[in-house]
Protein backbone atom coordinates (compact mmCIF):
# COMPACT_ATOMS: atom_id res chain seq x y z
CA UNK A 1 0.00 0.00 0.00
CA UNK A 2 1.12 3.62 -0.60
CA UNK A 3 0.73 6.39 1.59
CA UNK A 4 -0.47 9.09 -1.49
CA UNK A 5 -1.26 7.88 -4.52
CA UNK A 6 -1.80 10.39 -6.91
CA UNK A 7 -3.44 10.41 -10.55
CA UNK A 8 -4.01 12.52 -13.28
CA UNK A 9 -4.41 15.20 -10.65
CA UNK A 10 -5.51 18.78 -12.34
CA UNK A 11 -6.07 21.81 -10.87
CA UNK A 12 -6.95 24.96 -12.82
CA UNK A 13 -7.37 28.63 -10.80
CA UNK A 14 -9.15 30.85 -13.60
CA UNK A 15 -7.42 30.39 -16.51
CA UNK A 16 -4.66 29.50 -15.14
CA UNK A 17 -3.17 25.72 -14.68
CA UNK A 18 -1.50 25.10 -11.83
CA UNK A 19 -1.28 21.12 -12.32
CA UNK A 20 -1.76 19.69 -15.69
CA UNK A 21 -2.16 15.65 -14.73
CA UNK A 22 0.23 15.28 -12.42
CA UNK A 23 1.02 11.48 -11.41
CA UNK A 24 2.91 10.73 -7.86
CA UNK A 25 3.31 7.90 -5.58
CA UNK A 26 4.47 7.74 -1.96
CA UNK A 27 5.39 4.71 -0.57
CA UNK A 28 4.70 4.01 3.17
CA UNK A 29 7.66 4.47 5.43
CA UNK A 30 9.22 7.24 2.49
CA UNK A 31 10.70 10.45 3.51
CA UNK A 32 10.12 12.03 -0.16
CA UNK A 33 11.54 15.06 -1.03
CA UNK A 34 9.37 16.90 -3.48
CA UNK A 35 11.23 19.37 -5.53
CA UNK A 36 10.75 21.72 -8.64
CA UNK A 37 10.77 25.42 -9.49
CA UNK A 38 8.69 28.43 -7.97
CA UNK A 39 5.27 28.07 -9.24
CA UNK A 40 5.78 24.17 -10.64
CA UNK A 41 3.12 23.08 -8.67
CA UNK A 42 4.45 21.75 -5.44
CA UNK A 43 2.06 23.73 -2.91
CA UNK A 44 -0.91 23.28 -5.02
CA UNK A 45 -0.55 19.53 -4.77
CA UNK A 46 -0.12 19.73 -1.06
CA UNK A 47 -2.55 21.79 -0.61
CA UNK A 48 -4.71 19.34 -2.14
CA UNK A 49 -3.31 16.13 -0.22
CA UNK A 50 -4.16 18.19 2.80
CA UNK A 51 -7.62 19.39 2.33
CA UNK A 52 -7.26 22.91 1.68
CA UNK A 53 -8.04 23.10 -1.99
CA UNK A 54 -10.00 21.23 -4.22
CA UNK A 55 -8.61 19.41 -7.33
CA UNK A 56 -10.10 19.89 -10.45
CA UNK A 57 -9.78 16.54 -11.55
CA UNK A 58 -8.06 13.27 -11.00
CA UNK A 59 -8.04 11.26 -8.22
CA UNK A 60 -5.76 11.44 -4.40
CA UNK A 61 -5.65 8.39 -1.74
CA UNK A 62 -4.05 8.17 0.78
CA UNK A 63 -3.40 4.76 2.23
CA UNK A 64 -6.10 3.79 0.01
CA UNK A 65 -8.71 5.88 1.28
CA UNK A 66 -10.03 9.32 -0.34
CA UNK A 67 -8.07 11.88 0.46
CA UNK A 68 -11.32 13.61 1.51
CA UNK A 69 -12.05 10.50 3.76
CA UNK A 70 -12.26 11.55 7.80
CA UNK A 71 -10.54 9.15 9.09
CA UNK A 72 -7.49 9.28 7.39
CA UNK A 73 -7.56 13.01 7.68
CA UNK A 74 -7.39 12.27 11.56
CA UNK A 75 -3.90 10.50 11.09
CA UNK A 76 -2.00 13.70 8.92
CA UNK A 77 -0.01 16.31 10.36
CA UNK A 78 0.55 19.37 8.32
CA UNK A 79 2.63 22.48 8.04
CA UNK A 80 2.24 24.26 4.61
CA UNK A 81 3.81 27.98 4.49
CA UNK A 82 3.56 29.36 8.11
CA UNK A 83 1.91 27.06 11.51
CA UNK A 84 -1.47 28.77 11.84
CA UNK A 85 -1.29 29.88 15.27
CA UNK A 86 -3.04 32.70 16.98
CA UNK A 87 0.20 35.82 17.59
CA UNK A 88 -1.26 36.92 21.30
CA UNK A 89 -1.15 33.39 22.22
CA UNK A 90 1.35 31.61 24.16
CA UNK A 91 2.95 28.74 22.11
CA UNK A 92 2.12 26.60 24.86
CA UNK A 93 -1.66 27.77 24.74
CA UNK A 94 -1.60 27.58 20.46
CA UNK A 95 -0.74 23.74 20.90
CA UNK A 96 -3.39 23.49 23.59
CA UNK A 97 -5.83 24.23 21.14
CA UNK A 98 -4.66 22.19 18.06
CA UNK A 99 -4.50 19.10 20.25
CA UNK A 100 -8.25 19.66 21.52
CA UNK A 101 -9.30 20.56 17.52
CA UNK A 102 -7.54 16.85 17.04
CA UNK A 103 -8.73 15.22 19.81
CA UNK A 104 -5.38 14.32 21.40
CA UNK A 105 -5.58 12.54 24.67
CA UNK A 106 -2.90 13.38 27.50
CA UNK A 107 -2.51 16.57 25.57
CA UNK A 108 -0.23 18.26 28.26
CA UNK A 109 2.37 15.05 27.74
CA UNK A 110 2.13 15.02 24.00
CA UNK A 111 2.90 18.30 23.81
CA UNK A 112 5.62 18.65 26.05
CA UNK A 113 7.04 15.67 23.82
CA UNK A 114 6.67 16.99 20.58
CA UNK A 115 7.90 20.45 21.72
CA UNK A 116 10.83 18.43 23.68
CA UNK A 117 11.27 16.91 19.94
CA UNK A 118 11.72 19.97 18.23
CA UNK A 119 14.13 21.17 21.01
CA UNK A 120 11.50 24.41 22.05
CA UNK A 121 10.37 23.05 25.54
CA UNK A 122 12.04 26.28 26.87
CA UNK A 123 9.85 27.94 24.52
CA UNK A 124 6.26 26.92 25.54
CA UNK A 125 5.31 30.19 27.74
CA UNK A 126 6.75 32.64 24.80
CA UNK A 127 4.09 34.21 22.68
CA UNK A 128 4.07 33.01 19.83
CA UNK A 129 4.13 36.71 17.41
CA UNK A 130 7.63 37.23 19.13
CA UNK A 131 9.45 34.13 18.58
CA UNK A 132 11.96 33.92 15.44
CA UNK A 133 11.33 32.64 11.95
CA UNK A 134 13.08 29.38 12.51
CA UNK A 135 11.40 28.91 16.12
CA UNK A 136 7.88 29.61 14.26
CA UNK A 137 9.45 26.95 11.99
CA UNK A 138 9.47 24.57 14.67
CA UNK A 139 6.61 24.99 16.32
CA UNK A 140 4.77 24.57 12.80
CA UNK A 141 6.49 20.83 13.17
CA UNK A 142 5.86 20.11 16.85
CA UNK A 143 1.99 20.83 15.78
CA UNK A 144 2.07 19.02 12.88
CA UNK A 145 3.45 15.87 15.18
CA UNK A 146 0.53 16.03 17.70
CA UNK A 147 -1.97 13.51 17.25
CA UNK A 148 1.28 10.48 16.18
CA UNK A 149 0.13 11.56 12.37
CA UNK A 150 0.96 8.58 10.11
CA UNK A 151 1.69 11.16 7.30
CA UNK A 152 3.28 14.33 7.90
CA UNK A 153 3.40 17.08 4.78
CA UNK A 154 5.83 19.80 5.10
CA UNK A 155 5.81 22.71 2.98
CA UNK A 156 9.73 24.12 3.12
CA UNK A 157 10.12 23.19 6.56
CA UNK A 158 14.10 24.03 7.17
CA UNK A 159 13.29 27.55 5.85
CA UNK A 160 14.80 29.92 8.43
CA UNK A 161 16.33 27.26 10.30
CA UNK A 162 19.67 28.00 11.38
CA UNK A 163 22.11 24.71 11.10
CA UNK A 164 21.64 23.83 14.29
CA UNK A 165 18.14 23.60 13.92
CA UNK A 166 18.30 22.13 10.68
CA UNK A 167 20.39 19.09 12.18
CA UNK A 168 17.51 19.08 14.68
CA UNK A 169 15.37 18.51 11.88
CA UNK A 170 17.28 16.13 10.03
CA UNK A 171 17.19 13.70 13.36
CA UNK A 172 13.24 14.17 14.35
CA UNK A 173 12.41 13.29 9.79
CA UNK A 174 14.97 10.60 9.88
CA UNK A 175 13.22 8.69 13.62
CA UNK A 176 10.18 9.37 11.97
CA UNK A 177 10.36 7.78 8.94
CA UNK A 178 12.44 4.88 11.13
CA UNK A 179 9.31 4.35 13.03
CA UNK A 180 7.43 3.67 9.46
CA UNK A 181 6.02 7.41 9.09
CA UNK A 182 5.73 9.16 5.86
CA UNK A 183 6.68 12.04 5.28
CA UNK A 184 6.72 14.40 2.40
CA UNK A 185 8.87 17.65 1.94
CA UNK A 186 9.25 20.25 -0.21
CA UNK A 187 12.31 22.53 -0.14
CA UNK A 188 14.55 24.45 -2.08
CA UNK A 189 17.41 23.40 -0.22
CA UNK A 190 18.96 20.48 -1.69
CA UNK A 191 21.66 19.46 0.24
CA UNK A 192 19.47 19.22 3.15
CA UNK A 193 17.13 17.21 1.37
CA UNK A 194 19.85 15.19 -0.11
CA UNK A 195 20.95 13.99 3.41
CA UNK A 196 17.35 12.44 4.29
CA UNK A 197 15.09 11.58 1.39
CA UNK A 198 14.64 8.26 0.57
CA UNK A 199 12.55 9.05 -2.56
CA UNK A 200 12.31 11.74 -4.89
CA UNK A 201 9.82 13.54 -7.20
CA UNK A 202 11.02 16.01 -9.48
CA UNK A 203 7.69 18.35 -10.76
CA UNK A 204 8.17 21.19 -13.57
CA UNK A 205 5.10 22.67 -15.51
CA UNK A 206 2.15 21.17 -13.13
CA UNK A 207 3.35 17.47 -14.06
CA UNK A 208 6.04 15.39 -11.86
CA UNK A 209 9.10 14.81 -14.38
CA UNK A 210 10.56 11.96 -12.68
CA UNK A 211 10.15 9.38 -9.42
CA UNK A 212 13.28 8.27 -8.28
CA UNK A 213 14.35 6.35 -4.84
CA UNK A 214 17.65 7.65 -3.30
CA UNK A 215 19.61 4.54 -5.33
CA UNK A 216 18.30 5.38 -8.48
CA UNK A 217 19.36 8.64 -8.09
CA UNK A 218 22.60 8.25 -7.07
CA UNK A 219 23.11 5.54 -10.31
CA UNK A 220 21.88 8.06 -12.50
CA UNK A 221 24.02 11.06 -10.95
CA UNK A 222 26.54 11.23 -13.71
CA UNK A 223 30.56 10.83 -11.87
CA UNK A 224 32.80 13.56 -13.10
CA UNK A 225 36.59 14.17 -12.77
CA UNK A 226 38.00 17.08 -11.32
CA UNK A 227 41.59 19.10 -11.18
CA UNK A 228 43.43 22.03 -10.69
CA UNK A 229 46.42 23.00 -11.95
CA UNK A 230 48.82 26.43 -12.21
CA UNK A 231 47.64 27.53 -15.13
CA UNK A 232 43.72 26.95 -15.64
CA UNK A 233 42.95 28.86 -18.88
CA UNK A 234 45.32 27.16 -20.92
CA UNK A 235 44.50 23.58 -18.82
CA UNK A 236 40.83 24.40 -20.10
CA UNK A 237 41.84 24.60 -23.59
CA UNK A 238 43.93 21.61 -23.80
CA UNK A 239 41.23 19.11 -22.07
CA UNK A 240 38.56 20.86 -24.38
CA UNK A 241 40.05 19.91 -27.24
CA UNK A 242 39.80 16.06 -26.03
CA UNK A 243 36.57 15.87 -23.97
CA UNK A 244 33.37 17.51 -24.80
CA UNK A 245 32.40 18.91 -21.95
CA UNK A 246 34.99 20.82 -19.20
CA UNK A 247 33.59 23.37 -16.91
CA UNK A 248 35.13 25.17 -14.34
CA UNK A 249 33.01 25.10 -10.58
CA UNK A 250 32.54 27.51 -8.16
CA UNK A 251 35.87 25.97 -6.15
CA UNK A 252 38.18 26.94 -8.71
CA UNK A 253 38.26 22.82 -9.89
CA UNK A 254 38.18 21.80 -13.64
CA UNK A 255 35.63 19.34 -14.30
CA UNK A 256 35.54 16.87 -16.86
CA UNK A 257 32.18 15.07 -17.42
CA UNK A 258 33.14 13.02 -19.53
CA UNK A 259 33.68 8.90 -19.53
CA UNK A 260 37.65 9.07 -18.55
CA UNK A 261 39.72 8.01 -15.68
CA UNK A 262 42.18 10.65 -13.63
CA UNK A 263 45.37 8.67 -14.96
CA UNK A 264 44.26 9.41 -18.73
CA UNK A 265 44.07 13.03 -17.86
CA UNK A 266 47.26 13.31 -15.81
CA UNK A 267 48.81 11.47 -18.87
CA UNK A 268 47.16 14.13 -21.80
CA UNK A 269 48.21 17.43 -19.60
CA UNK A 270 52.08 15.92 -18.73
CA UNK A 271 51.86 14.98 -22.67
CA UNK A 272 50.91 18.61 -23.05
CA UNK A 273 53.65 19.96 -20.71
CA UNK A 274 51.05 20.68 -17.62
CA UNK A 275 51.70 19.32 -14.61
CA UNK A 276 48.47 18.51 -12.00
CA UNK A 277 48.15 19.78 -8.77
CA UNK A 278 45.00 17.85 -7.53
CA UNK A 279 42.92 15.80 -8.92
CA UNK A 280 39.71 13.86 -8.01
CA UNK A 281 36.93 11.63 -9.13
CA UNK A 282 33.31 12.80 -7.75
CA UNK A 283 29.30 12.58 -8.61
CA UNK A 284 27.12 15.76 -9.14
CA UNK A 285 24.62 15.87 -6.37
CA UNK A 286 21.41 16.00 -5.95
CA UNK A 287 21.10 20.14 -6.91
CA UNK A 288 23.30 19.69 -9.94
CA UNK A 289 21.18 16.59 -11.26
CA UNK A 290 18.19 18.33 -10.17
CA UNK A 291 19.45 22.11 -12.78
CA UNK A 292 20.99 19.46 -15.44
CA UNK A 293 17.31 17.87 -15.49
CA UNK A 294 15.62 21.75 -15.43
CA UNK A 295 17.86 22.94 -17.94
CA UNK A 296 17.30 19.59 -20.30
CA UNK A 297 12.95 20.38 -19.40
CA UNK A 298 14.40 23.88 -21.13
CA UNK A 299 15.71 22.48 -24.23
CA UNK B 1 6.83 -6.86 10.29
CA UNK B 2 4.49 -4.21 8.70
CA UNK B 3 2.98 -1.95 11.10
CA UNK B 4 -0.61 -2.70 11.36
CA UNK B 5 -2.38 1.19 10.07
CA UNK B 6 -5.26 2.18 11.96
CA UNK B 7 -7.41 4.61 10.98
CA UNK B 8 -10.33 6.54 13.06
CA UNK B 9 -11.59 9.58 13.11
CA UNK B 10 -13.19 11.06 16.32
CA UNK B 11 -17.52 11.25 16.59
CA UNK B 12 -19.32 13.79 15.80
CA UNK B 13 -19.65 14.65 19.21
CA UNK B 14 -15.93 14.50 20.22
CA UNK B 15 -14.98 16.84 17.34
CA UNK B 16 -17.65 19.74 18.14
CA UNK B 17 -16.24 19.18 21.91
CA UNK B 18 -12.82 20.02 20.59
CA UNK B 19 -14.30 22.94 17.91
CA UNK B 20 -16.29 24.59 20.91
CA UNK B 21 -13.32 24.12 23.39
CA UNK B 22 -11.29 26.21 21.60
CA UNK B 23 -13.68 28.75 20.84
CA UNK B 24 -15.14 28.95 23.77
CA UNK B 25 -11.32 29.74 25.00
CA UNK B 26 -10.41 32.06 22.14
CA UNK B 27 -13.78 33.78 23.08
CA UNK B 28 -13.03 34.20 26.95
CA UNK B 29 -8.81 35.41 26.30
CA UNK B 30 -10.34 37.80 23.50
CA UNK B 31 -10.36 41.48 25.21
CA UNK B 32 -12.80 41.92 22.16
CA UNK B 33 -15.79 40.30 23.88
CA UNK B 34 -15.49 42.36 27.08
CA UNK B 35 -15.30 45.73 25.37
CA UNK B 36 -18.37 44.47 23.51
CA UNK B 37 -19.80 43.90 26.94
CA UNK B 38 -19.21 46.87 28.40
CA UNK B 39 -20.31 48.48 25.35
CA UNK B 40 -23.68 46.32 25.93
CA UNK B 41 -23.88 47.75 29.40
CA UNK B 42 -22.79 51.32 28.60
CA UNK B 43 -25.57 52.17 25.26
CA UNK B 44 -28.72 51.64 27.62
CA UNK B 45 -26.96 54.07 30.29
CA UNK B 46 -25.63 56.20 27.65
CA UNK B 47 -29.56 56.42 26.51
CA UNK B 48 -31.63 56.62 29.23
CA UNK B 49 -28.47 58.96 31.31
CA UNK B 50 -29.44 61.42 28.13
CA UNK B 51 -32.82 62.07 28.60
CA UNK B 52 -32.03 62.85 32.10
CA UNK B 53 -30.04 65.98 30.91
CA UNK B 54 -31.55 69.21 31.10
CA UNK B 55 -33.18 70.24 28.08
CA UNK B 56 -32.72 66.60 26.14
CA UNK B 57 -35.82 65.38 24.84
CA UNK B 58 -37.88 62.76 26.47
CA UNK B 59 -37.08 59.82 24.55
CA UNK B 60 -38.63 56.87 27.50
CA UNK B 61 -40.93 57.23 30.55
CA UNK B 62 -40.64 53.33 31.45
CA UNK B 63 -37.17 51.86 31.85
CA UNK B 64 -37.86 48.63 30.24
CA UNK B 65 -38.82 50.53 26.84
CA UNK B 66 -34.88 50.60 26.61
CA UNK B 67 -35.09 46.64 26.55
CA UNK B 68 -38.22 46.18 24.24
CA UNK B 69 -40.89 48.38 23.06
CA UNK B 70 -44.56 48.09 23.99
CA UNK B 71 -46.12 46.35 21.27
CA UNK B 72 -44.04 44.95 17.99
CA UNK B 73 -43.23 47.74 16.14
CA UNK B 74 -41.61 46.75 12.24
CA UNK B 75 -42.20 50.32 11.27
CA UNK B 76 -39.86 52.51 12.91
CA UNK B 77 -40.35 56.39 13.09
CA UNK B 78 -38.07 57.31 15.88
CA UNK B 79 -34.65 56.61 17.52
CA UNK B 80 -36.96 55.33 20.67
CA UNK B 81 -38.87 52.66 18.69
CA UNK B 82 -35.70 51.47 17.38
CA UNK B 83 -32.88 51.63 20.16
CA UNK B 84 -33.86 48.82 22.15
CA UNK B 85 -31.96 45.59 23.42
CA UNK B 86 -31.63 44.52 19.43
CA UNK B 87 -29.10 46.62 18.65
CA UNK B 88 -26.86 43.74 20.65
CA UNK B 89 -27.69 42.21 17.38
CA UNK B 90 -25.44 44.86 15.67
CA UNK B 91 -22.52 45.04 18.16
CA UNK B 92 -22.52 40.82 18.01
CA UNK B 93 -22.36 40.94 14.07
CA UNK B 94 -19.34 43.16 13.97
CA UNK B 95 -17.54 40.73 16.92
CA UNK B 96 -18.40 37.54 15.01
CA UNK B 97 -17.09 39.46 11.86
CA UNK B 98 -13.63 39.90 13.99
CA UNK B 99 -13.96 36.29 15.44
CA UNK B 100 -13.76 35.24 12.26
CA UNK B 101 -11.67 37.24 10.45
CA UNK B 102 -9.17 36.01 12.78
CA UNK B 103 -9.57 32.68 11.98
CA UNK B 104 -8.45 33.44 8.17
CA UNK B 105 -5.58 35.60 9.26
CA UNK B 106 -3.59 33.81 11.37
CA UNK B 107 -3.93 30.83 9.29
CA UNK B 108 -5.70 28.91 12.25
CA UNK B 109 -8.32 27.58 9.39
CA UNK B 110 -5.79 25.97 7.51
CA UNK B 111 -4.42 24.48 10.84
CA UNK B 112 -7.79 23.34 11.31
CA UNK B 113 -9.18 21.89 7.72
CA UNK B 114 -6.26 19.84 7.43
CA UNK B 115 -7.11 17.72 10.11
CA UNK B 116 -10.55 15.71 10.25
CA UNK B 117 -12.52 18.79 10.81
CA UNK B 118 -15.43 19.14 9.44
CA UNK B 119 -17.04 22.35 7.85
CA UNK B 120 -20.48 21.17 9.27
CA UNK B 121 -18.82 21.57 12.90
CA UNK B 122 -17.02 25.00 12.07
CA UNK B 123 -19.91 26.62 11.09
CA UNK B 124 -21.55 25.43 14.54
CA UNK B 125 -19.02 25.78 16.60
CA UNK B 126 -19.22 29.52 15.45
CA UNK B 127 -22.62 29.92 15.43
CA UNK B 128 -22.82 28.75 19.05
CA UNK B 129 -20.04 30.59 20.51
CA UNK B 130 -21.02 33.81 18.34
CA UNK B 131 -25.00 33.38 19.82
CA UNK B 132 -23.48 32.77 23.37
CA UNK B 133 -21.48 35.70 23.18
CA UNK B 134 -24.46 38.21 22.41
CA UNK B 135 -26.66 36.15 25.00
CA UNK B 136 -24.48 37.05 27.36
CA UNK B 137 -24.68 41.44 25.76
CA UNK B 138 -28.44 40.70 26.03
CA UNK B 139 -27.45 40.36 29.75
CA UNK B 140 -25.08 43.18 30.62
CA UNK B 141 -27.65 45.61 28.39
CA UNK B 142 -30.62 44.53 30.85
CA UNK B 143 -28.49 45.36 33.42
CA UNK B 144 -26.99 48.84 32.12
CA UNK B 145 -30.43 49.35 31.65
CA UNK B 146 -32.16 48.41 35.35
CA UNK B 147 -28.95 50.38 36.68
CA UNK B 148 -29.36 53.67 34.47
CA UNK B 149 -33.23 53.35 35.56
CA UNK B 150 -32.46 53.48 39.12
CA UNK B 151 -29.99 56.80 38.50
CA UNK B 152 -32.66 58.47 36.21
CA UNK B 153 -35.85 57.65 38.35
CA UNK B 154 -37.74 56.21 35.01
CA UNK B 155 -40.99 53.81 35.76
CA UNK B 156 -40.28 50.25 36.58
CA UNK B 157 -44.06 49.18 35.72
CA UNK B 158 -43.93 46.10 33.62
CA UNK B 159 -45.80 42.92 33.41
CA UNK B 160 -43.07 40.48 34.88
CA UNK B 161 -43.75 37.72 32.83
CA UNK B 162 -43.89 39.61 29.56
CA UNK B 163 -41.05 41.10 30.10
CA UNK B 164 -39.22 37.61 31.06
CA UNK B 165 -40.91 35.92 27.26
CA UNK B 166 -38.91 39.31 25.66
CA UNK B 167 -35.71 39.05 27.08
CA UNK B 168 -35.30 35.53 27.06
CA UNK B 169 -36.93 35.95 23.49
CA UNK B 170 -34.40 38.54 22.20
CA UNK B 171 -31.98 36.07 23.61
CA UNK B 172 -33.14 32.78 22.33
CA UNK B 173 -32.81 34.96 18.34
CA UNK B 174 -28.96 35.45 19.17
CA UNK B 175 -28.70 31.93 17.69
CA UNK B 176 -30.53 32.71 14.40
CA UNK B 177 -28.88 36.61 14.30
CA UNK B 178 -24.76 34.88 15.08
CA UNK B 179 -25.56 31.49 12.31
CA UNK B 180 -26.42 34.94 9.67
CA UNK B 181 -23.51 36.50 10.65
CA UNK B 182 -21.02 33.78 9.90
CA UNK B 183 -22.50 32.80 7.12
CA UNK B 184 -21.62 36.43 5.66
CA UNK B 185 -18.37 36.22 7.11
CA UNK B 186 -17.79 32.67 5.37
CA UNK B 187 -18.90 34.04 2.19
CA UNK B 188 -16.62 37.15 2.67
CA UNK B 189 -14.07 35.75 4.03
CA UNK B 190 -11.24 36.98 1.95
CA UNK B 191 -12.55 40.60 2.69
CA UNK B 192 -12.23 41.43 6.30
CA UNK B 193 -14.02 45.03 5.46
CA UNK B 194 -16.95 43.93 3.73
CA UNK B 195 -17.60 41.15 6.11
CA UNK B 196 -18.24 43.59 8.98
CA UNK B 197 -19.97 46.11 6.87
CA UNK B 198 -22.57 43.25 5.68
CA UNK B 199 -22.88 42.23 8.99
CA UNK B 200 -23.48 45.93 10.27
CA UNK B 201 -26.04 46.88 7.19
CA UNK B 202 -28.00 42.66 8.00
CA UNK B 203 -27.64 43.74 12.01
CA UNK B 204 -29.56 47.22 11.39
CA UNK B 205 -32.66 45.25 10.19
CA UNK B 206 -32.68 47.64 7.43
CA UNK B 207 -34.01 45.61 4.60
CA UNK B 208 -37.05 44.60 7.13
CA UNK B 209 -37.59 47.88 8.40
CA UNK B 210 -37.41 48.59 4.69
CA UNK B 211 -40.08 46.00 4.52
CA UNK B 212 -42.28 46.70 6.65
CA UNK B 213 -42.82 50.52 4.87
CA UNK B 214 -44.38 49.11 2.23
CA UNK B 215 -46.47 46.23 4.37
CA UNK B 216 -46.90 47.97 7.39
CA UNK B 217 -46.87 46.58 10.69
CA UNK B 218 -47.19 43.07 9.60
CA UNK B 219 -46.76 39.64 12.10
CA UNK B 220 -45.77 38.12 8.48
CA UNK B 221 -42.16 39.56 9.30
CA UNK B 222 -41.58 37.34 12.33
CA UNK B 223 -40.58 35.03 9.85
CA UNK B 224 -37.39 36.80 9.59
CA UNK B 225 -34.83 37.28 12.25
CA UNK B 226 -35.22 41.51 12.92
CA UNK B 227 -38.88 40.58 12.94
CA UNK B 228 -39.44 38.11 15.37
CA UNK B 229 -36.54 40.33 17.40
CA UNK B 230 -38.98 43.08 17.19
CA UNK B 231 -41.60 40.65 18.32
CA UNK B 232 -40.34 39.91 21.60
CA UNK B 233 -41.85 42.85 23.25
CA UNK B 234 -42.94 44.12 26.34
CA UNK B 235 -46.86 42.40 25.52
CA UNK B 236 -44.47 39.04 24.62
CA UNK B 237 -46.05 35.60 26.06
CA UNK B 238 -45.23 31.92 25.87
CA UNK B 239 -46.52 31.73 22.03
CA UNK B 240 -43.63 34.96 21.88
CA UNK B 241 -41.31 32.89 23.27
CA UNK B 242 -42.07 29.97 21.05
CA UNK B 243 -42.32 31.90 17.79
CA UNK B 244 -38.66 32.88 18.67
CA UNK B 245 -37.59 29.50 19.13
CA UNK B 246 -38.49 28.47 16.39
CA UNK B 247 -37.76 31.37 13.58
CA UNK B 248 -34.22 31.06 15.19
CA UNK B 249 -33.71 27.82 15.01
CA UNK B 250 -35.02 27.72 11.45
CA UNK B 251 -32.25 30.39 10.63
CA UNK B 252 -29.98 28.65 12.39
CA UNK B 253 -30.15 25.31 10.45
CA UNK B 254 -30.93 27.06 7.04
CA UNK B 255 -27.27 28.95 7.20
CA UNK B 256 -24.96 26.49 8.80
CA UNK B 257 -25.93 24.21 6.08
CA UNK B 258 -25.38 27.14 3.17
CA UNK B 259 -22.86 28.18 5.27
CA UNK B 260 -21.02 24.27 5.53
CA UNK B 261 -21.78 23.99 1.11
CA UNK B 262 -20.10 26.94 0.50
CA UNK B 263 -17.18 25.55 2.71
CA UNK B 264 -17.29 22.42 1.34
CA UNK B 265 -17.12 23.64 -2.67
CA UNK B 266 -14.50 26.58 -1.99
CA UNK B 267 -10.79 26.10 -1.37
CA UNK B 268 -10.05 27.34 2.12
CA UNK B 269 -7.12 29.12 2.03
Amino acid sequence: MNAIEIRNLTKSFGEKQALGGLNMTVPVGAIYGFIGENGSGKSTTEKIVCGLIHESGGSVTLFGKPHTDGDVRAKIGVLIEAPGCFPNYSVWNNMKLQAANLGVRNADEEIVKVLKLVRMEGAASNKYKNCSLGMKQRIGIAMALLGDPELLVLDEPINGLDADGMRIMREVLTDLAKKGRTIVISSHILGELEKIATHYGIVRGGKMLCEMTAEELDASCRTYVALQTKDMPRTKAVLGGKYSRVEEDEAGYLRVYDTTTPEEIVTHLYQNGILVGEIKTDKIGLEEYYIDLMKEGKR
Amino acid sequence: MARELKFESPSFAQRLKGMLGVDFYRLFHTPLFYIFLAIAAVIPAMILGTMGSEGAEQLYTNTWHIIAAETPLYVVNGISEYANMNMVFIFGGIMVSIFIGHDYKSGYVKQLFTTHAKKEDYMMSKSLVGAFSMACMCVTYLFGAMLAGLLVQTSFEVNAGSLLCAVLGKMVMSLGWASLYTFLNIIFRKYFGVSIASSFFFGTGILIIGAAAIVGNSSVLNIFLYGASVYACLSANFVTLIVCIACSAAWAAIYNVLGARILAKCDVY
